[in-house]
């Protein structure tokens, strides 16, 4: 090596003129010539002659992209290839193109730390071909000079910039510095006080560049304030626990990079004094370098002071949320270190979610994701903030596959069945575990528990997958607790027999023995009266072979009631539900089976009086209507038969108005019985049969039934406005039929009121005082004395007049009413009511009398 | 408190069908044949208090009265298997046993002379139900005991019970063949107490039943056997929802109301499909049950068991069906509606009527080949033409004044025959309110003015 140095000797003389003259910087640039031989540099990447070429044309086309150096470069490449001159061409020009790396890369010392530049303040390029001319460097001196001077002259030193990055580095740790300190005076907003000494001025762009990196300062110590606080702070959740921890991290992380920085600033400081005079501007440690070195943590900073931020005004899942907000950034950078953030953060959530779906334990100390007390909602106990449903909803991260979104429900569904799936399952934990404890919920726990480890934020879609597969393990277990342990079905048939009236043998006899008692007003009811009454009518009947359980929860009740109101009016039977099967059983539905039993129990009543009626004018006439003479055993045959015949003919036309009131309330019986409530119950039955599904479908199966049912019994109608204007119609004609049957048959001691003038108040009765009177009329003939004479002549024709008059208006009105009825039922726009309107008119009578009507009146 | 009914089981053939209905509702509530109930018919869902009461041994015993003039088929009741089924202070057997001798006059005659012991029995029954709702009686209007005991009897339960249905299943008689040449008087001496003091007939024409038995059952003269086990199933179906209770038609007023619009007109015809061989030895086998099937088929008038000519204008005044077995709702949904557009049924032009279809459950204890299986109750206005045949068989009877000796022995018929006439204007009547039930007018049928 040593044979090159007198080659290296005249390449500096050449280059640097200077050195002729100077003894000592000849020596350094020689020796300094000589390090870069040695080292390693330009050896460690051997390429050979024309991939060399190719990197340095590709540089000088990144330089210059018009490419004109590039053309000329590779003009001179080839003319230096046909040079004889040199020997070692790919050395040279890999020299020079090492050259020029260092000076492009002014601030890359980076990439070769420590290794202090070649002594010259100037840029060591200009030996090559683009040699750039001595003026231009003359001008940028001398304007440096200039300010040089100008300084100079004002008596203004610039203050070392060593000292002021290290002042910046205490700017960044929060602490003030010598030179630069932080404003005392406002506690909230942090600005920079420089020092107004003329010997250590500091230029403006410095400044800025110092205000730069102490915003790292003023963010460290907001961090470390929070973190601080809520360490010694008693009572933070877990989530703000895990942040701080997580913060507590990249705080360190920081200290790390500060005290890095440090070493490089004390080691530059070192070399710096023992070469003060060229190491002044070229330390390791400048300002702007400092400046690079934070950049990325100053971006990681502000996460974390924003973090903190949201931290003051949200709680635990809140809080989460509000992080994850944030991952929806196009910075790669910031979306990553949220991601960590949340990985970090939401450990906490995740292993309450954990224990939550797989154990049912809902283990929430400080009240940061799940409950709170909702008196409002009385029946769910609990509701959750929106924290849950929300927070999940978003972490799924990909709204189309939310995460309760079961069978691909609407998403605009997605609160309500987080909420349900809350509700169900909080209900589950509440009112299940105590029951649930045996071989087979451990089993399925055991299950659960395998479908998934551990759950966690970067793992959303396993998460969601667990989840689901937990919830329908939970939920299919749930549908079978129902359905075996809790017998759901027998509560369903029993609610059918009794409420709707499916054990009609019972509500005929219920309806026997109370019939008397619901005539009367309804304060005169009494409850143990009724209470009696059933269960006579449940010995006396097949509900009797029902089990116990079902038979205690039956009760028979009075409504409140209003004056006026009598018997039938507020009378109710009741089954009564608890914990758990009231989820299913919830008071709305509950509701719902009182309003229909309260429509087919009046729908029944009026049959019984039908029927009864029935008895009266059509099956009691077989004792009227013999002809004379025959039987001189019955005294008052006679009597009764004439009296009979004068009036048979009215006597028929209360039949046949019967007979059209007895078709109308079977018909609409067996439509509710068989189109309604069976069709419906079947429709249950085979779902429950399926033993598929979970417990929100069991629910809605059982909605599903009930409401069909209910809409259909009270022929509900689907136009705004007009839902009930059906069923008004029916409770008309109930209502005329009742009328009706009154102004017939009804007998004394069932009226309401049992005053003597009421003898003549009904056909029926009419005709049995008529015919005692002639009775009495006979036997004074014959001279028998059965009591004293009445006249009863014209008053009794009177009386006749106004019952006939009022049977036949009760008779026409229902008949009208029907007609209308039946008219708007064939075009109702459901399918089953319509198929009633067919039942009532299956003969076409009524369209065929509607016809007739209009054929009178045209 | 059952709605109780008691059966009056009236001479030979009325004694005969009863038999073979109480075999049947024993094997349908599991019942064995000393009235114990067995083992495994715990749990049916069904009524039995409805027909049997319990003895003070937990027995079940009928509700049924057996009354005979003469002891052979009570004698043969006695002495097969079931005899200790019935409660034998139920029996009645004329101590003379020579039978009514198929004169409706003796047996009318000999009710009077029995009155007293037959009522003790009824009362009896009848006090030791809870809620007695109607007596049924079972007798053929043909013969002697049946016909003229039964018509005793049923104008004095009429009496008695004023409030109480009165059903019978009569049996008329084979008008073709019969084998009583006085059977047109019987018959329509009969007949008048049935229109007065019946509240329901079922009406089971013996020609028709030789007729179906031929056509289902491909006998050409059926045993007796057969012809009573197809009257009791009919019996037995009919009572189907009174003992398996559901929703609806729990009690027999009920299904009577729904059925007998005025007092007259309440002579009902009954059509029961399919026959299977557990009910009717050597039955043909139908394949297909549906409900829709089923229904169809009970409107087909070869399946009615009364022969009766039908003119256009004959129409049902109503219907019932009672559809038994495991039933889709929506089956019974989709028949009405495919038998009302394929117009299979006309109905009565001045009111409102329709199939009326009840879904019954059938008895778990008896196993039949078929799903379902359906029965028919229909008040038909093409009964008249039943009536108008009897008429005419009658009249030619009664213009010749051919065997009036036998009837004028009796005391009632000593001075007059008014009775003939009035029993035949009765049915006259009848017929014409039947015939007139074609007509809208039927609304103002009473009324003179029209």
């Amino acid at each position: 090596m040593a044979s090159s140095i007198p080659h290296i000797e005249s390449l500096v003389y050449a280059c640097v003129p200077l050195a002729r003259t100077d003894e000592s910087l000849k020596n350094e640039l020689v020796a300094h010539c000589q390090d870069i031989l040695k080292s390693h540099i330009g050896h460690t990447t051997e390429m050979n002659y024309s991939q060399l070429v190719d990197v340095i044309k590709r540089r000088l086309l990144q330089l210059s992209p018009n490419g004109a150096s590039a053309s000329k470069f590779s003009n001179l490449v080839m003319r230096l290839v046909d040079q004889p001159v040199l020997t070692k061409k790919q050395e040279a020009v890999q020299f020079l193109s090492t050259l020029s790396t260092l000076n492009t890369h002014q601030s890359a010392s980076i990439t070769m730390p420590g290794l202090p530049r070649p002594s010259s303040g100037r840029p060591v390029a200009p030996t090559t071909h683009v040699e750039p001319s001595a003026g231009d460097w003359e001008t940028t001196l001398s304007n440096a000079a200039r300010l040089a001077e100008f300084r100079a002259q004002r008596g203004v030193a610039l203050l070392n910039e060593s000292l002021l990055v290290r002042d910046t580095l205490y700017l960044m740790q929060g602490i003030s510095g010598k030179y630069v300190r932080f404003a005392i005076s406002q506690a909230s907003e942090k600005t920079l006080v420089f020092t107004s000494d003329s010997k250590a001025a500091i230029s403006p762009s410095t400044q800025a560049l110092v205000h730069r990196l102490a915003e790292l300062g003023y963010l460290y110590s907001r961090i470390d304030a929070f973190v601080r606080e809520r360490e010694n702070a008693p009572g933070v959740g877990m989530i703000e626990q895990s942040l701080c921890h997580y913060l507590q991290t990249q705080l360190t992380e920081y200290y790390r990079l500060i005290a890095v920085l440090e070493t490089q600033l004390s080691s530059t400081r070192s070399s710096t004094n023992r070469i003060p005079d060229i190491s002044k501007e070229e330390t390791g440690m400048s300002l702007r370098r400092l400046d690079v070195w934070v950049n990325e943590w100053r971006l990681r900073m502000r996460m974390m002071s924003v973090c903190v931020e949201g931290a003051r005004d949200s709680h635990g899942g809140a809080l989460v949320n509000l992080i994850h907000s944030y991952t929806d950034n196009g910075d790669p950078f910031v979306r990553k270190f949220t991601h960590e953030l949340l990985e970090e953060v939401s450990r906490p959530f995740f292993a309450t979610l954990h224990k939550w779906l797989f154990s049912g334990e809902l283990y929430d100390p400080f009240e940061e994701f799940f409950v709170t007390a909702d008196s409002s909602l009385g029946h769910i106990p609990y509701v959750h903030p929106s924290s849950l449903p929300g927070g999940i909803n978003q972490l799924s991260g990909d709204p189309n596959s939310g995460l309760f979104n079961q069978d691909g429900e609407d998403i605009s569904g997605l609160h309500e069945s987080g909420q349900k799936l809350w509700e169900t399952k909080y209900r589950f934990r509440k009112d299940m575990l105590p029951f649930c404890m045996d071989s087979d919920w451990v089993a399925t726990r055991e299950k659960m528990s395998n479908t998934s480890g551990s759950l966690s934020y970067g793992d959303i879609a396993g998460l969601e997958k667990s989840i689901d597969a937990a919830y329908q393990l939970a939920s299919h277990r749930l549908f079978e607790v129902f359905i075996d342990k809790f017998k759901l079905l027998d509560h369903l048939s029993a609610l059918k027999n009794f409420l709707l009236l499916g054990h009609g043998d019972f509500a005929d006899q219920l309806m026997e023995t109370l019939a008397p008692s619901l005539t009367r007003p309804a304060n005169t009811l009494y409850r143990h009266n009724l209470t009696a009454n059933l269960e006579t009518a449940i010995r006396s009947s097949n509900a009797q072979r029902d089990s116990v359980d079902v038979l205690r929860r039956l009760d028979a009740r009075i409504l409140e009631y209003s004056h006026g109101e009598i018997g039938w009016d507020v009378f109710t039977l009741e089954y009564k539900v608890n914990a758990p099967i009231d989820t299913v059983l919830d008071h709305e539905a509950m509701e719902k089976y009182l309003k229909l039993f309260k429509h087919l129990w009046q729908m029944k009543r009026i049959q019984r009086a039908l029927d009864k009626g029935w008895m009266r004018v059509t099956g009691d006439a077989r004792s009227f209507i013999h002809l004379p003479g025959q039987y001189p055993y019955l005294s008052s045959c006679k009597s009764a038969e004439l009296c009979h015949a004068e009036l048979e003919p009215e006597w028929h036309k209360i039949r046949i108005v019967m007979t059209e009131m007895i078709h109308f309330i079977r018909q609409l019986e067996a439509y509710c019985r068989l189109e309604v409530i069976e069709c419906s119950w079947k429709v249950l039955i085979d779902f429950l049969n399926k033993k598929e599904g979970d417990l929100d479908a069991l629910i809605d199966a059982h909605r599903t039934y009930l409401d069909r049912t209910i809409k259909k019994v009270h022929l509900w109608h689907s136009k705004p406005g007009k839902e009930e204007v059906l069923l008004r119609q029916l409770l008309e004609i109930f209502g005329h039929i009742l009328q009706f049957r009154e102004a017939t048959v009804r007998t004394i001691y069932e009226s309401v009121s049992t005053q003597l003038t009421a003898r003549q108040d009904n056909f029926y009765n009419y005709c049995l005082s008529r015919s005692a009177l002639k009775d009495q009329a006979m036997d004074a003939e014959r001279g028998v004395y059965t009591g004293a004479p009445q006249d009863a002549g014209a008053e009794s024709e009177d009386a006749l007049s106004g019952v006939l008059d009022r049977v036949r208006e009760f008779g026409a009105a229902f008949s009208d009413r029907v007609q209308t009825l039946v008219h708007h039922l064939q075009v109702h726009p459901d399918l089953d009511c319509r198929f009633l309107g067919i039942r009532l008119s299956f003969s076409d009578y009524y369209r065929v009398k509607k016809e007739q009507q209009a054929g009178q009146k045209s | 408190m059952p709605r109780e009914i008691i059966t009056l089981q009236l001479g030979q053939c009325g004694n005969q069908v009863g038999s073979v209905f109480w075999q049947r509702l024993c094997a349908e509530h599991g019942i064995n044949q000393q009235g114990i109930l067995e083992e495994w018919a715990t749990n049916g869902g069904d009524r039995k208090d409805v027909f049997f009461y319990q003895a003070d041994d937990e027995l079940y015993v009928p509700r049924s009265i057996l009354i005979d003039l003469e002891p052979r088929v009570i004698n043969n009741i006695l002495t097969s298997p079931y005899s200790r089924l019935y409660n034998p202070e139920n029996i009645f057997v004329s101590k003379d046993g020579g039978g009514a001798g198929n004169n409706w006059a003796q047996g009318y005659v000999a009710g009077e002379r029995i009155y007293e012991e037959v009522m003790d029995m009824i009362e009896r029954e009848a006090e030791s139900s809870d809620s007695l709702e109607a007596f049924v009686a079972v007798h053929s209007i043909a013969g002697g005991t049946g016909s003229g005991l039964g018509s005793f009897i049923l104008e004095r339960l009429n009496d008695r019970f004023p409030k109480k249905i009165i059903q019978t299943y009569s049996v008329f008689p084979n008008t073709q063949e019969g084998d009583v040449v006085v059977q047109p008087y019987n018959s329509m001496l009969t007949l008048k107490r049935l229109v007065n003091h019946a509240d329901s007939v079922v009406v089971l024409d013996n020609s028709a039943l030789a007729r179906i038995a031929a056509d289902r059952l491909h006998v050409q003269t059926p045993s007796f056997d057969q012809t009573n086990q197809l009257v009791s199933t009919v019996m037995a179906a009919s009572t189907q929802t009174l003992r398996y209770p559901s929703y609806m038609n729990n009690d027999l007023v009920g299904m009577l109301a729904s059925l007998i619009p005025t007092p007259r007109c309440h002579f009902l015809m009954a059509s029961y499909t399919p026959f299977s061989s557990g009910e009717i030895d050597k039955a043909k086998t139908i394949r297909r049950t549906t409900v829709l099937d089923v229904m169809r088929r009970l409107l087909q008038p070869k399946n009615r068991m009364a022969l009766t000519v039908s003119s256009p204008a004959s129409c049902y005044i109503s219907n019932l069906n009672i559809i038994m077995g495991d039933v889709d709702p929506g089956d019974i949904h989709q028949a009405l509606l495919r038998i009302r557009d394929r117009n299979l049924a006309t109905f009565v032009p001045w009111g409102p009527a329709s199939l009326q279809v009840a879904s019954a459950r059938k008895s778990p204890y008896v196993t039949t080949s078929h799903k379902v299986s359906g029965l028919m109750l229909a008040n038909h206005t093409s009964i008249a033409s039943l009536f108008r045949r009897m008429l005419d068989q009658y009249d030619k009877l009664r213009k010749r004044n051919a065997f009036m000796e036998m009837y004028k022995k009796e005391k009632m018929f000593e001075d007059s025959l008014e009775e003939f006439d009035n029993a035949r204007a009765t049915c006259d009547d009848l017929m014409q309110e039947y015939k007139a039930c074609e007509s809208p007018d039927y609304i103002n049928y009473h009324d003179p003015a029209h």
